[in-house]
């Protein structure tokens, strides 16, 4: 299952940073981990995992996202 | 069934509010102040979710008056209490230094013990990302040299939930000094290093215990906070050179382990000292003295400094880039060590 940077966090089309992976490439995570943070405009929001799983990571930290984004897999 | 547990990486930032809010929920003594630590979470997002769960009585948003706040603190805790503060920037000491010095740090020595002053200033050290000379200073070497304070400093939210755990059970007043670089915060710079897997108990880590983070022979590279992690990309740069670079995070500078930075340059022979506080009188002047006070005859080589320059920070960043210690200076300075 892909992990997508939600559409509701965050009013405008801004873009976000992805500051911190709060897992390792491939780690074992469950449904509801907290997993990353992103940043829009000084402001943290969360990123948790959509199912539990294998993490593969495919948009590393500092990497610039928008709403919708894929940045990673749980398999 | 034991289940091994799933790894569960932190910023600084989370650990620190986790092991505020585990403490808050034990004790219900302990209490926040400062400026934004409420409804913002902190500037360093070093407080955050601590007012939904406690409220405002014990998360405590004070106005623009730390001298106000940091003595009201000494009180409260004198009284009983166990307030955690946070001075936004450790570069506005100034205006609330008679609080912190003649009173939190001298009020258990003047009361002849019969008072305890059980309380925590946290506060943000360090620069790197363009904020001025007013808001990028270090300064634990100035708050390590005037007695009467613990002085801690994490590299890695492993370190920050202990010593933060630690620093909050204590009776005696600590400065907990964290570097905006590692906190997770973007804006301020991101040092995936200080992101580390930290258990969710509450756990301490005694005060006066450095941690060799990489073990080597060849030469010792002793550092705190944003300098343990400059000290381990130059020991990797070494290693593809054919030395072997011991790594030391000293983790608290009052108490001082003096005995593991000892016994390691004993081991290497050789001693590189990475600082991103003021080079002159300070924290990298302390740490050579203790090898070459115990025995200087340990040392192979001249020992060595990568400190901040002795001027204030420039707010030009590649001004102030040329300033900061970095990887590449450390291994510069081990490559000029010249071996008696």
């Amino acid at each position: 299952m892909n992990i997508t940077v939600p559409t509701n966090l965050w009013d405008e089309d801004t873009d976000a940073v992805i500051t911190s992976w709060l897992v390792s490439d491939g780690a074992q995570v469950n449904e509801g981990d907290l997993i990353a943070e992103i940043m829009v405009e000084k402001i943290q929001h969360e990123i948790r995992s959509p199912s539990t799983g294998s993490i593969k990571i495919s948009q590393p930290a500092e990497a610039v996202v928008s709403k919708g984004s894929v940045i990673g897999e749980i398999s | 069934m034991y289940l091994m547990e799933n790894e569960r990486k932190l910023t600084i930032a989370r650990a620190m509010a986790e092991a505020t809010a585990q403490e808050m929920r034990l004790d219900e003594k302990v209490f926040v102040m400062g400026e934004d630590i409420g409804q913002l979470g902190g500037v360093y997002g070093n407080t955050r979710g601590l007012i939904e769960e406690f409220g405002e009585e014990r998360v405590r948003d004070t106005p623009i008056s730390e001298t106000a706040f940091i003595g009201a603190a000494v009180g409260a805790a004198q009284d009983g209490m166990r307030p955690v503060v946070e001075l936004m920037f450790v570069d506005f000491y100034g205006v609330c230094m008679d609080a912190i010095y003649n009173l939190m740090a001298k009020n258990i020595y003047f009361s002849g013990g019969n008072f305890k002053v059980p309380m925590v200033l946290m506060s943000s050290v360090g620069g790197g990302y363009s904020d001025g000379g007013q808001h990028s200073q270090c300064l634990y070497g100035t708050f390590a040299h005037l007695p009467g304070m613990k002085v801690v400093c994490p590299s890695n939210a492993y370190d920050a939930k202990g010593l933060m755990t630690q620093a909050i059970r204590e009776d005696n007043p600590v400065v907990y000094l964290y570097h905006k670089g590692l906190q997770g915060m973007g804006w301020l710079g991101t040092e995936a290093g200080a992101n580390v897997h930290t258990p969710e108990d509450a756990y301490t880590i005694p005060f006066g215990q450095a941690n060799v983070v990489r073990e080597g022979t060849d030469v010792t590279i002793v550092g705190l906070g944003m300098g343990v992690h400059d000290a381990l990309k130059a020991a990797d740069k070494l290693a593809e050179a054919g030395t072997s670079a011991e790594v030391i995070d000293l983790r608290t500078l009052v108490p001082l382990d003096r005995d593991t930075v000892f016994n390691s340059v004993k081991k290497t022979g050789r001693l590189i000292v990475v600082d991103e506080d003021y080079q002159s009188f300070g924290v990298s002047g302390e740490i050579i003295t203790t090898v070459v006070e115990r025995d200087h005859s340990v040392l192979r080589s001249t020992p060595a400094r990568v400190a901040y320059p002795d001027i204030p920070i420039p707010f030009s960043r590649p001004m102030e880039r040329f300033c900061l210690p970095n990887p590449d200076k450390i291994v510069t300075a081990f490559n000029q060590m010249k071996d008696n």
